[in-house]
């Protein structure tokens, strides 16, 4: 056994060395009349990149895509007509050269890049335009595009005018139409036409499509599908017609292959990167505590995105409806608390954020104030009303609301109520179950009893939209991009408008200022104004603490160091630029 | 008879000892309140990953290491030259109630100051690990007891009826058996568990758990049961009380259970350990029991991050340990016994 | 004989009727479904929710929808994954292969490495052999599988010597077809240990026994008294009898042969149907969790079956018939 024991590291080196050390050979195709030049510091062709994933793509149809993994992986070979930059929150020409906005602020002119061609090298003209919006527009194929394309249910209109420009035109005026835009992914009608005749546009496209013929996968975009083994790896390639080279001229990507390991969970995925399998990982606060051990041995550094665009909050249940029986979902005497904003400030001044971050995110990350954290550059207002801890401020206000605490250090309401209520959050985030039960500690200081509960995400969500039978909640967000975004959560008839959802008339003349301002920052093209109105809801929500903002965790990012020409956006993917990523070291 | 099981079990050393840890563990579990120096549920986030406290010997005395964090970015302490704080015992702490009854406040160590005792380390957020594992033990060996006394019961009852009733009752209940036995156990656990999670509130799980492993469980004892109650029926001494004219009932209750029992003791102690592990497996896939209630399963299950492993927090992993040492105690005395009441008695495999 | 397994086999269908509506009825209880996750997403739209929902036919009542699964069941068609919009039957056969070679390979380990041992312990009872060997025996089978999977994990991580998970390494397609292999069963080293070790201490218990019992009989003894060396007395004579009630254990390993390594597979990130299962129950992915049920429980009856036939073909005394 011992002798095993020292053969088989032996034996991993023997594997490891297999990999192919010639240069790969690609097809040589002619740079696009378009193309674009990449400004960037001029690299060498070879070498792959190898990151990983927790999960598997559920499939490689954008029509069907509903989560981040498959997401990015069809971001991988479907380009977009226009790109929103994360590292400078700005957009940029695509597949679109460049575009006009008409005087009515409604119709978009784009001319498409000439020259550009299919992965299969069939022209890629203003017909693929045309049918990916048709495609998205069918009602057989209900998808989430066609809602987001559409303003008040109304559909945006397409036109071909010649086969490098297609114009589109909003039934109104749609702020976000770009960044919108700038996310369609667009389809090839060549391959996908027929498909589209007979109905069975979202079935084409899927796993086993990808499995068994993955070249049918056509790409507009920086790689190609190469083969993909379920819960093994995808491998994709450099696209040998992709649009874009650097100032010698020569193609980009410069990698061959970019391979992602398919692993179970975050921990797994963490792991890989720790024992120098993958060249970047994205790593939560209390990771990089240990892995910068292993940095100068597998040779990578870690990065600091700043803070990452993830919100936690708790909030109280301030809906006064009853549900079929007539019983109120929440009792009156408790609605009363959770309707006071002094009571809500209080709990929030009695929090010690600072002492989450210290203790639970290893000191890397920040109080959070307000709905928008400073990842979202673009839009994140930094004067929103603070609550920092202060059990003293807290106790002021509540006996300004008429509590007091008995001698029994328990808070009581001017009624004589015990104040004691129950937060429900999900099982699954242990950082959020160390939160809610960090939160329960502080409470008890203030003489409030918190009952923690903790749910399935099912049972959870089933009480927060359907049944309404709960007293508080602690959940996450994912910020970050446009405010259009935010709608459902900010405007009082949101879904997720979660204190008090689908509401008909606005409860508070706050909800109605608020919803006044969503709509208002969503008609006008101009971003000043829009970010006046969204600083204003920002601010709003601040003051009236609907949701009490709890800490926001840094986002880490682990990178090889053989990787040179690194972009590292501060939301979103890891690395921005994967086509100018080069290294020296062709080799791993 | 039970005076024999005994003596016989005096007989066997790793019975003897098996039975002998087993005491200790259900009493620490009993007298955790007491035996800890602090609740389960207390926190202190400035002290988070705390590497257990040493115990030293000064003046005389007892005493315990203090600590000071060195690099909050990697949770390492150092221990404090010369600063020891002596132990007090039997001395009065944070209140409690013994056996969910009776108010106390006595705990059998504490320290003056407010520094924390952590014996195993504390966790992520600075809660004593030690304190933890023993709240923990109560649920954790409290689920493999109530959980065998149930699936013993429903398997006396149903097994016994069906093997003395024969006819359709016996017919249904077999036929009821072997479906059981025919699903697959872990998805019929994960089907259950999402079923019923939302019918119990999260302080409740416990019984969840118990309800679910006891529903699948019993179907194995209710065969062998029914099986036994089939010979016995033959034997003279029913026959005899047939003819009598005991009741029907009676005679089930009085003569033919009774003279099952030394399987079961024997059966029971030996699927204890099923439902600890059961537990623990569920609780590791975060399906058992929730936060802030803690138990053995639940605490593997949060040390599941790497990080852990990575930054060697390895008290976090003690849970595992009292996991293996109870499931030994246990099959090592299953054994003992099986041999105490019958050398030749063989039990279906597990 | 024919009858008799042609009668087994068809009392497989009501049960697969019964578990299958079991299982649908529990899963539909559960609060939830497969759009929970869609709808907690901050921007999307109620409308698609709705056209989703009628789409997989959630707006209906459970027992509508199970039986207009049966009624495709009976098509052998076994309905589509929700989640990759793939047929059932295909997901489950790309992804059974590899928990077949694991549980095999494992099963191989219990049994090349507790058959000779318990013929040893057994020989001489309290040995040095039998000792250490029940020791670990009750150590192996009171450590669970998961926290064995975990430790596992961690120490190829330290050290370096184990891959982390999957079933090839990234090269895999490059290499030459031996070289392949090797790195296949590189890859399968520890899952085998951990999901091996459990076996090999049960069938190390049960097989020690049973030789016991077999030393005793009659023509043990007379195989002695004729001046049999003790090696051909052990592994031939009495081997081959204690070995019997063994094979009524076949049924229960068949049976795990799919569904026994869940955990195991979740834990070290072994690509096989476990990790499937498990995220479509998470997912509530219907039924993809209907079709493994039906695979994990035909498996079993089919096994118990073939360990009756096993059990009957080894000793004439087991005669067929209920």
């Amino acid at each position: 056994m011992l002798r095993l024991c020292f053969l088989l590291p032996l034996l991993a080196t023997a594997l490891s060395s297999c990999t192919p050390k010639s240069k790969v050979a690609r097809e040589k195709h002619p740079l696009p009349a378009g193309v674009d030049t990449s400004k960037h510091e001029i690299g060498r062709q070879g070498g792959v990149f190898i990151d990983s994933t927790p999960g598997e793509p559920s499939t490689f149809n954008p029509l069907v895509s509903e989560d981040a993994t498959s997401s990015g992986f069809i971001g991988l070979f479907l380009d977009s007509l226009v790109h929103n930059n994360p590292v400078t929150q700005e957009v940029e020409p695509g597949l679109a050269t460049r575009w006009e906005i008409a005087a009515d602020n409604k119709t978009f002119t784009f001319h498409l890049r000439p020259g550009v061609c299919w992965s299969d090298g069939h022209p890629f003209t203003a017909d693929d335009v045309v049918f990916t919006f048709q495609a998205i527009y069918d009602p057989r194929f209900p998808n989430r595009a066609a809602f987001d394309l559409s303003v008040d249910g109304k559909k945006f209109t397409i036109e071909k005018i010649d086969d490098l420009t297609v114009r589109l035109t909003t039934p109104e005026i749609y702020a976000p139409f770009l960044e919108t835009v700038g996310g369609v992914g667009l389809l090839p009608k060549h391959e996908l036409e027929s498909a589209f005749r007979d109905g069975s546009l979202l079935k084409a496209w899927n796993v086993s499509i990808a499995q068994k013929e993955p070249r049918r996968l056509l790409a507009t975009g920086p790689f190609r599908l190469r083969s993909y083994q379920p819960a093994e790896r995808i491998v994709f390639e450099a696209n040998p017609h992709f649009w874009r080279a650097d100032t010698q001229g020569v193609r980009l990507p410069y990698v061959d292959y970019l391979v992602t390991k398919l692993v179970k969970d975050a921990n797994a995925s963490t792991l890989a990167f720790a024992t120098g399998q993958t060249d970047a990982e994205g790593l939560s606060p209390d990771n990089v505590a240990w892995i910068d051990q292993y940095a100068t041995r597998y040779g990578f550094s870690v990065f600091n995105r700043g803070p990452s665009p993830n919100t936690g909050f708790i909030w109280f249940n301030q809906n006064p409806g009853k549900d079929a029986s007539g019983k109120p979902f929440v009792p009156p005497h408790k609605l009363a608390w959770f309707t006071d904003r002094r009571f809500r400030q209080a709990i929030s001044h009695g929090i010690d954020r600072e002492g989450l971050v210290r203790g639970v995110l290893f000191g890397r990350g920040q109080p959070l104030w307000g709905p928008e954290t400073p990842a979202n550059k673009k839009w994140y207002n930094p004067n929103v009303t603070q609550y920092p801890f202060n059990p003293a401020r807290s106790m002021e206000l509540l006996t300004q609301s008429g509590f007091s605490l008995g001698p029994d250090q328990k808070l009581r309401d001017r009624l004589g109520n015990i104040v004691e209520f129950t937060l429900n959050t999900n099982q699954e985030n242990q950082l959020r179950a160390n939160m809610a039960t960090a939160f329960k500690e502080n409470m008890r200081d203030l003489g409030i009893t918190v009952n923690l509960s903790f749910l399935d995400f099912g049972t959870l969500v089933g009480k927060i939209q359907d049944s309404y039978d709960y007293e508080a909640g602690m959940l996450g967000l994912t910020g970050g991009g446009d405010p259009a975004g935010g709608i459902s959560v900010f405007s009082s008839k949101g879904r997720l408008h979660q204190w008090h959802p689908n509401q008909k008339i606005p409860a508070t003349p706050w909800e109605a200022r608020i919803d006044q301002l969503m709509s208002d920052q969503l008609h006008t093209l101009d971003y000043p104004t829009r970010k006046k109105y969204f600083d204003e809801v920002q601010k709003i929500m601040s003051d009236e603490t609907p949701y009490i903002y709890l800490v926001t965790a840094n986002a880490y990012v682990g990178l090889k160091d053989r990787w040179k020409n690194i972009r590292i956006p501060p939301l979103g993917s890891l690395v921005w630029n994967l086509d100018e990523l080069w290294t020296p070291l062709i080799t791993p | 008879m039970a005076a024999d099981i005994v003596r016989a079990l005096l007989r066997r050393p790793a019975g003897l000892i098996s039975a002998c840890l087993l005491i200790l563990l259900y009493g620490a579990a009993l007298f955790a309140p007491f035996l800890s120096p602090s609740i389960p549920s207390a926190q202190n986030l400035q002290r988070t990953y705390h590497p257990p406290t040493a115990l030293i010997w000064q003046n005389g005395r007892l005493c315990v290491q203090r600590y000071k964090l060195v690099d909050p970015s990697t949770a390492s302490y150092q221990p404090l030259p010369d600063e020891a704080i002596p132990l007090q015992w039997f001395s009065k702490g944070v209140s409690y109630k013994f056996l969910g009854l009776i108010p106390a406040d006595r705990h059998l160590f504490t320290i003056p100051t407010s520094d924390p005792i952590y014996l195993l380390g504390s966790d992520a957020t600075g809660r004593d690990v030690f304190t933890r594992l023993l709240y923990g033990a109560g649920i954790s060996l409290s689920i493999g007891l109530i959980g065998v006394a149930l699936t013993s019961f429903l398997g006396l009852t149903i097994g016994g009826l069906a093997g003395y009733l024969g006819g359709w009752p016996d017919t249904l209940a077999m036929r009821l058996t072997e479906f059981l036995m025919a699903v697959p156990g872990l998805y019929l656990l994960l089907a259950l568990r999402a079923a019923l999670s939302s019918r119990f509130p999260s302080d409740a799980t416990f019984l969840l758990i118990v309800v679910i492993l006891s529903a699948l469980g019993w179907a194995g004892t209710a065969r062998v049961v029914r099986g036994l109650v089939l010979s016995l029926r033959e034997r003279p001494f029913i026959l005899a009380a047939n003819i009598l004219g005991q009741r029907p009932w009676t005679i089930l209750f009085r003569h033919l259970l009774p003279n099952t029992f030394s399987y079961l003791i024997v059966a029971a102690t030996l699927s204890v350990p099923g439902y600890i592990l059961g537990e623990a497996a569920l609780s590791f896939l975060g399906l058992g029991i929730q936060e802030p209630a803690s138990s053995w399963g639940l605490m593997l299950g949060q040390a599941q991050d790497i990080k852990i492993f990575m930054l060697n927090f390895w008290w976090l992993l003690t849970p595992g340990l009292a996991i293996i040492l109870t499931v030994i105690a246990f099959n090592l005395l299953g054994d003992a016994l099986r041999d105490a009441v019958d050398p030749k008695f063989r039990l279906p495999g597990r | 004989m024919t009858l008799f397994i042609l009668r087994r086999l068809l009392a497989l269908l009501p049960m697969l009727f019964a578990v299958t509506l079991l299982v649908f009825a529990l899963m539909s209880l559960a609060p939830g479904d497969f759009l929970t996750p869609v709808k907690a997403q901050r921007d999307i739209n109620p409308a698609l929710i709705a056209e989703l929902q009628k789409s997989f036919g959630l707006d209906r009542p459970w027992y509508e929808q199970y039986a207009l699964w049966l009624g495709n069941v009976l098509h052998l068609d076994f309905g589509y994954s929700w989640t990759y919009k793939v047929p059932v039957a295909q997901l489950i056969a790309q992804r059974a292969p590899a928990t077949l070679l694991l549980s095999l390979t494992s099963l191989l380990l219990a049994w090349t490495l507790a058959i000779p041992l318990a013929v040893l312990a057994a020989a001489r009872p309290g040995g040095w052999i039998d000792r250490i060997t029940s020791a670990a025996a009750y150590f192996a089978l009171a450590i669970p599988e998961f926290f064995l999977a975990l430790l596992a994990v961690w120490m190829a991580a330290r050290t370096g010597w184990f891959p982390i998970g999957g079933l090839t390494s990234l090269d895999h397609d490059f290499l030459s077809p031996s070289s392949q292999l090797l790195d296949i069963a590189y890859h399968l080293i520890l899952p085998t240990l951990v999901l091996g070790l459990g076996g090999v201490a049960g069938t190390l218990r049960v097989l020690r026994a049973n030789v016991l019992d077999v030393l005793q009989a009659e023509y043990v003894t007379a195989a002695r008294a004729k001046g049999l060396p003790e090696k051909v007395v052990l592994f031939r004579h009495v081997l081959r009898n204690a070995l019997n009630p063994l094979l009524s254990t076949i049924g229960y390993a068949f049976a795990g042969l799919l569904s026994g390594s869940l955990l195991v597979e979740n834990v070290m990130n072994y690509p096989g149907l476990g990790r499937l299962v498990y995220e479509a129950f998470i997912r509530e992915d219907q039924f993809v969790v209907l079709g493994s049920v039906v695979v994990g429980c035909s498996l079993l009856i089919i096994g118990n079956l073939l360990s009756d036939l096993a059990l009957a073909w080894s000793d004439p005394r087991v005669r067929y018939g209920r």
